[in-house]
């Protein structure tokens, strides 16, 4: 991440010293948002921040995400970078903060339309899925193929649009998707389900996409244990883990995401809200199920070949999104 | 400590409470004994450490936000307190209370009815879950542990099947307006809901003659049956209190966050089972069931929701915080052993 630090550090012009104090707060504890805190240092050397500080909830728990959140604003917090605990549920809580006056934007993964969050820069998490089973059904090869689909929790409506993006690739294809595994972004629930469905029927399948951070760790060592490289499988997100059966020949490829980049320009983003800039209306927002303020923090397949080199490909992305960033998305007095 | 009355049955805290004289010395004693006057102190030590170490601790908006938050936790610790006073659990109320807002949720944005008949409706369900794990429960006479245990899984199950996983989001404004207002900038109506359902249950423990049943069902079936209680009715009575509760508590959580949220009270409805808990307990509900404190249950349920506060606005580190909290909690118990002891010994009890 220093890597990508280094290489954004040259295109933040304008810093002055500033009283924002952001926090960065995630769902909960999950070894995604890790780079978050480095980010927010980062931004804090780079933007001259007051601080900007990585706050995680002690469970996953909407209600401990509001009441952590609750407890910033009297701790003096004045800038919120939130991965919503619930699309819906926490738009209440972000009305809250806004009313403060504070800067909020939901960063990671977005709110439903209206809410108060200035925009949400996070992943496209279909358009992900998507990509990722394509690649898979590239590796696989020709002929009708069967896949499993190994994601998140039900309860999260991004699981839904994951499974409806494999769905899609794979009949675009004339494959078909013959298992879908939910409710498994946890080590227990995943070790059993994924090693389970395995043992069982790991004759059945010719390829796994995963689209969870536990589920692609998981289905990446179980590949290593059967050993036989038949099964390809397209994972998801940078655990040393996958990274490694991807070195390793036991998984096709990850699709990459960007924490880190949503961390530091988000962080940047709310400074300048902070400081008199304002959301553009006019720019090229896309659209996702849930707003129409959304911003693509970006995402990338690495197969073997670029595994050693992920960093730059992923700095390539931030720069060239924070290079922009304040002249397509803000409106700053001169 | 455990009150005796003169019947069968074990006369609850908030009776003795209510009786102790602080004018005289052995009603004063017993006000002292009272877990009520040991979770008050506690509430006004830690108040007092939290505003000295904390800046913002006393500011209005932590002071909404915690009784707010304290409100919801206490009508959760009211549904499982009145399963504990019958010696059972109720495991499935995070369940029972997401099916209620989910209910009430599709009712209004699916059939249009209007809110108030959606609260209804959340209501009757969280009634009915309630009465189909009591009519188990007594049927098959296994213990409500295992019972409601299963219900869990199947109450959320369904309700995920139904919904898709999707909230309902296209509540009446009323709804969110009545989670955000605050009386006197500090005053959230919700905390007035939680007030009202209490003494709601003081008024059906002391006056009532079911609520007498409830007690006597719990302390000791067999002596109760014998005296003409119709303890199997009286437990599923009991779980249906608990599941109307339970849905009081899922409402407030859907005013709380403007809309109806499956995972409102995470997988499984298992985020309630902490708050669920540790009001009755710390309040003075016996797990072995007969005795019940709803004054105690609100203590206990504010005294968590302050240390919680409290901890996060010293910056502990939010990974520190359930350790912390579990460590004064443990602390805060001792205490509460201490007093007592030393009460009695000074007293010659």
């Amino acid at each position: 991440m220093l890597a990508v630090a280094a290489g954004v550090t040259l295109l933040a012009g304008g810093v002055r010293a500033d009283d924002t104090k952001a926090a960065l707060v995630p769902g909960g504890p999950h070894p995604y948002f890790a780079a978050w805190e480095q980010a927010g240092k980062d931004a804090v050397r780079d933007f001259h921040l007051s601080s900007a500080d990585y706050k995680v909830p002690e469970k996953w728990e909407l209600n401990a995400q509001n009441q952590l959140l609750e407890s910033l604003v009297s701790q003096g917090y004045n800038a919120f970078l939130v991965f919503p605990g619930d699309p819906v549920g926490s738009a209440s809580t972000v009305a809250e903060l806004a009313d403060t006056g504070a800067p909020v934007l939901a960063i990671g993964g977005c709110l439903k339309d209206p809410s108060m969050a200035g925009f949400c820069l996070g992943t496209d998490v279909a358009h992900s899925a998507y990509l990722g089973t394509q690649q898979l059904i590239k590796v696989m090869g020709t002929g009708k193929k069967r896949i499993a689909h190994f994601t998140g929790f039900l309860v999260d409506p991004n699981t839904q649009l994951r499974i409806d993006a494999v769905k899609k690739a794979a009949e675009e294809a004339g494959d078909e998707v013959v298992q879908v595994i939910a409710d498994i972004d946890a080590p227990e629930p995943a070790q059993e389900k994924i090693n389970a469905y395995l043992a069982a029927h790991a004759n059945d399948v010719d390829g796994i996409v995963t689209t969870a951070w536990v589920p692609a760790v998981v289905a990446s060592n179980a590949l290593r244990k059967i050993g036989d490289k038949r099964i390809k499988m397209v994972a998801i997100d940078h655990d040393q883990v996958v990274l490694q059966a991807v070195k390793d020949g036991f998984v096709a490829g990850t699709m990459l995401q960007n924490p880190y980049g949503q961390g530091y320009i988000g962080a940047f983003a709310a400074d300048k809200l902070r400081n008199g800039c304002t959301v553009k209306a006019d720019a090229p927002w896309k659209a996702n199920a849930l707003t129409s303020h959304f911003i693509d923090s970006g995402t990338v397949f690495v197969a073997a070949d670029k595994v050693d080199t992920y960093l730059e490909a992923m700095q390539g992305i931030t720069k060239d999104l924070l290079s922009t960033f304040q002249a397509t998305y803000l409106v700053c007095k001169s | 400590m455990q009150g005796r009355g003169t019947s069968t049955t074990r006369v609850e805290p908030d009776e003795v409470l209510v009786r102790a004289s602080p004018t005289g010395s052995a009603g004063g004693l017993r006000f002292y004994l009272t877990n009520e006057f040991g979770l008050l102190v506690l509430i006004l030590l830690f108040g007092a450490v939290f505003a000295v170490l904390s800046g913002g601790f006393l500011s209005t908006f932590n002071q909404f936000t915690l009784w707010r938050t304290a409100a919801v936790n206490t009508v959760i610790g009211f549904a499982m307190m009145t399963v504990i006073v019958t010696g059972g659990l109720n495991l499935a109320v995070g369940a029972i209370g997401v099916c209620a807002a989910m209910m009430c949720g599709w009712m209004i944005q699916a059939l249009g009815v209007p809110g108030p008949v959606g609260i209804v409706g959340a209501l009757a369900l969280g009634a009915t879950l309630g009465f189909v794990n009591g009519w188990v429960v007594v049927k098959s006479g296994l213990h409500s542990f295992i019972i409601t245990l299963a219900t869990m899984s199947i109450f959320f199950g369904v309700m995920v099947y139904l919904t898709h996983g999707e909230s309902f989001r296209n509540l009446p404004p009323s709804f969110a307006e009545f989670g955000r207002t605050r009386y006197f900038g500090v005053v959230s109506p919700m905390l007035i809901v939680a007030l009202v359902a209490g003494l709601l249950l003081i008024g059906l423990y002391r006056f009532t003659a079911l609520g007498r049943e409830m007690l006597s069902a719990g302390a000791k079936p067999e002596a109760a049956e014998l005296s003409g209680v119709r303890v199997g009715r009286v437990f599923i009575l009991c779980h249906m209190l608990s599941g109307l509760l339970a849905g009081v508590a899922a409402l407030l959580l859907v005013m709380r966050n403007g809309a109806a949220i499956p995972s409102m009270a995470g997988q499984l409805g298992q985020d309630w089972l902490l708050p669920a808990f540790l009001g009755p307990v710390l309040g003075g509900t016996l797990l072995s069931g007969g005795r019940v404190s709803v004054v105690g249950t609100f203590l206990g349920s504010a005294l968590v929701t302050m240390l919680t506060s409290g901890l996060l606005l010293l910056r502990i580190g939010e990974f520190w915080v359930q350790a912390c909290l579990g460590l004064v909690l443990l602390l805060a118990v001792l205490i509460d052993v201490a007093r007592k002891r030393y009460l009695a010994h000074r007293r010659m009890v």
